[in-house]
């Protein structure tokens, strides 16, 4: 029993950050209909910063995501506004040529990456790194459950912006029907821009809480991609909602492979959920939902 | 629109310009080398300690008067530890700069790809680290190897859980690569032979996250002892995670590779403490120079080395020797050279025979070393160790519980 309960809470902590990734994917794909393949990549340029601010300026990765995060949401800004849009207005054979751009956009910054910081195995050392608590027999690693926690604020925050306020509207208004949207007086190309910056920020902020649990090197941005790319799958593509539930069954259905069936087939388990939902739930799980309802 | 394009155009030239090399030129009066190592990638830190060492052996080597009054020229290679791209370096390094010999091979996988492509060519290749047994006993007559194969790494582990810790029941967890898998699988054999259990065997694909799952499942079969194959990342995380869990085997023991690294305690912490590991060298060792070896890397790079750097330090003095030896710089000549090496190095005497189904290997001994304070001792076996084992160990009250 402790096994199973410490392999559920391993997995439901892993899938907090997992829920941070799929999100900001989701909401891309929500408003421009493109999978974001640089996502990982965007991810990995935020836990370098991180990284750089905590060995050079010791600063903790914690108070890092106050820079980190502003600091890719307008690196997100910048690659749609100047890099993605200026590609709708083209003609060509692919309608999905944006989609290549942002797999150019991740060779890119992965080389840059590379360049500066060549391909050696970083690592943050921080005081709290290996500091666990525990439940019963269960042990809780700090940082781990730090980082749950603020995904937790992070989500709760987005889910109130979108609810809330003016542009969060917009954001939801153009991800429905972008031309309606714009009959309505929502400035679309407003809108794009701002939905990558906080797709941007929001797998920053996955980055900068692994920093203190994993270690980084350039090409950590591709796994990462994929997963992002599994949970999206997963939750039903372009649904925020459905990337929390994603995100929660793709760490646990790993943790529990990596229990079960053993470590070496862990990212097998993902990819095989991956595949049956691709096959029977085309829509994810918010596909069951509508199901339920018609 | 415009401004869109330039910098498109400026991306694309900033990645170009990263895929210009810098080749060097033909000089006379000068023999040169070529060396295969990780410089940059997961195994960077191995390659690091290892370049280091070859630089320290040329310096030595060229202001004593290099190779009858030739300079040695050592031409450093990048493999990133990916065997396609240790394939395509050798084949620059033999067709384009034209080395005389190859030296260096770290990582298994990416050795035995090497060692193929030196086959083909006829190029005599001197291995010093990569130690999965079939580079070895492929039998290929171009390949050299100054390092003991994998299969015999636990030698001197075997002999001290035999006297020392005498366990019933052992997990062991490997990361699945050739010498990881391979590590590990010999490992297992030994321990049927000994009678003791071995109640879990797993292994990994390196770069998780989270290894609780199967500490777990570790802590509740509740091992004598955890053997573990990794490189440096996943160790340390492995030893940081099983103190969180407060499992408690009665030793943890390493697989040599990523459990001697300096990096390891560096990363893992008090976490680190009392591991031991299997190792191939230590500088406390009776070989001449070893300890001479040790506190010159110590005063030049101001850090510690370990067996990794002692290898290719005395590869180098290999390939030095076998180079003054042979007749011409002629494939054949090396060759018949390097079959001759008989030669005392840093790393202990080196001489190239068949062992069992290996042909050209060297046969060395192994160690035991264990992480104590911060510090790698060597505790085993007791005649040359400089610590006593310590055992048993009360790893709770050493993790701060």
């Amino acid at each position: 029993m402790d096994v199973f309960l410490q392999t559920l809470v391993a997995g439901i902590l892993i899938g907090g950050i997992y829920c941070l990734i799929g999100i900001g994917m989701s909401l891309i794909m929500g408003v421009m209909g493109i999978i974001n393949l640089a996502h990982g990549q965007l991810m990995m340029v935020a836990m370098y910063i991180t990284f750089v601010l905590s060995a050079y300026m010791h600063v903790d990765p914690y108070f890092s995501l106050i820079v980190a995060m502003p600091a890719l949401f307008l690196l997100g800004c910048f690659l749609q506004k100047y890099l993605l849009n200026p590609l709708m207005k083209v003609e060509s054979i692919l309608p999905e040529n944006q989609v290549l751009m942002t797999v150019g956009i991740g060779m890119v910054l992965a080389e840059i990456a590379r360049f500066i910081f060549s391909s050696d195995y970083k690592c943050v050392k921080t005081p709290y790194g290996g500091s666990a608590f525990f439940i019963g027999n269960i042990s809780l690693n700090v940082p781990m459950c730090i980082a749950f926690i603020f995904a937790v604020v992070i989500t709760v925050a987005l889910f109130w912006f979108l609810a809330k306020t003016d542009t969060g509207r917009s954001i939801r208004a153009t991800a429905q029907d972008k031309e309606a949207a714009t009959l309505m007086g929502v400035n679309s190309t407003r809108i794009t821009i701002i939905t990558f910056g906080m797709g941007s920020a929001l797998v920053a902020s996955a980055g900068s809480l692994l920093i203190p649990i994993y270690y980084l090197f350039p090409d950590i941005g591709g796994p990462f991609t994929l997963k992002a790319f599994v949970i999206c799958i997963l939750g039903g593509l372009g649904s925020t909602v459905g990337a929390i539930f994603g995100g929660l069954t793709l760490g646990i259905a790993e943790s529990l492979g990596a229990t079960y069936i053993g470590m070496g087939y862990k990212d097998m388990v993902g990819f095989l959920i991956f595949v049956l939902v691709l096959v029977f739930l085309p829509g994810g799980l918010v596909g069951i939902k509508r199901l339920i309802k018609s | 629109m415009r401004i869109s394009k330039i910098l498109m155009v400026i991306f694309l030239s900033v990645t170009l310009c990263f895929t210009f090399g810098v080749s060097s030129s033909m000089a006379a009066g000068t023999v040169k080398v070529g060396i295969v190592l990780p410089l940059t990638g997961p195994q960077a830190k191995f390659g690091e300690i290892e370049k280091l060492s070859f630089d320290l052996a040329l310096e030595e080597i060229n202001a004593a008067g290099g190779i009858n009054g030739k300079k040695l020229i050592l031409v450093m290679e990048d493999d990133t530890g990916r065997p396609d791209v240790g394939r395509s370096v050798v084949e620059k390094l033999i067709t384009k700069d034209k080395v005389v010999m190859l030296g260096g091979g770290y990582s298994s996988s990416v050795t035995y790809a090497v060692s193929g492509v030196c086959q083909q060519n006829a190029m005599p290749f001197l291995v010093n680290t990569g130690s999965a047994d079939k580079i070895t006993g492929s039998g290929w007559d171009w390949i050299y190897r100054l390092n003991p194969p994998v299969s015999h790494y636990a030698d001197a582990v075997t002999s001290l859980l035999i006297e020392k810790v005498k366990p019933k029941t052992v997990a062991i967890l490997y990361e699945n690569s050739l010498f990881g898998t391979k590590g590990a699988g010999k490992f297992e054999k030994i321990c049927k032979k000994l009678g003791i259990k071995v109640l879990l065997k797993q292994g990994y694909e390196h770069g998780g996250i989270d290894y609780k799952p199967v500490l777990t499942q570790i802590k509740r079969l509740n091992p004598d002892i955890v053997y573990m194959v990794s490189y440096i990342m996943d160790a340390s995380l492995l030893m940081k995670q099983a103190r969180e869990l407060k499992l408690t085997p009665k030793m943890f023991i390493g697989g040599a590779a990523g459990f001697t690294l300096p990096e390891f305690v560096d990363n893992a912490g008090k976490a680190a403490d009392k591991v031991i590991s299997a190792t191939l060298w230590h500088q406390v060792l009776p070989f001449p120079g070893a300890m001479d070896y040790y506190n010159k890397f110590v005063a030049k790079y101001n850090r510690p080395t370990e067996y990794h750097g002692a290898e290719a330090y005395s590869a180098c003095y290999v390939i030095a020797d076998v180079l003054k030896r042979a007749k011409s710089f002629k494939n054949t000549d090396i060759k018949k050279a390097l079959s001759e090496t008989d030669m005392m190095t840093v790393f202990g005497p080196v001489k190239f025979t068949t062992w069992g189904k290996l042909k050209n290997q060297n046969i060395a001994a192994t160690y035991v070393v264990q992480w104590l304070d911060g510090n790698l001792e060597l505790v085993w076996p007791t005649k040359h160790a400089t610590k006593k084992f310590n055992y048993p160990v009360n790893w709770l009250k050493i993790w701060g519980y």
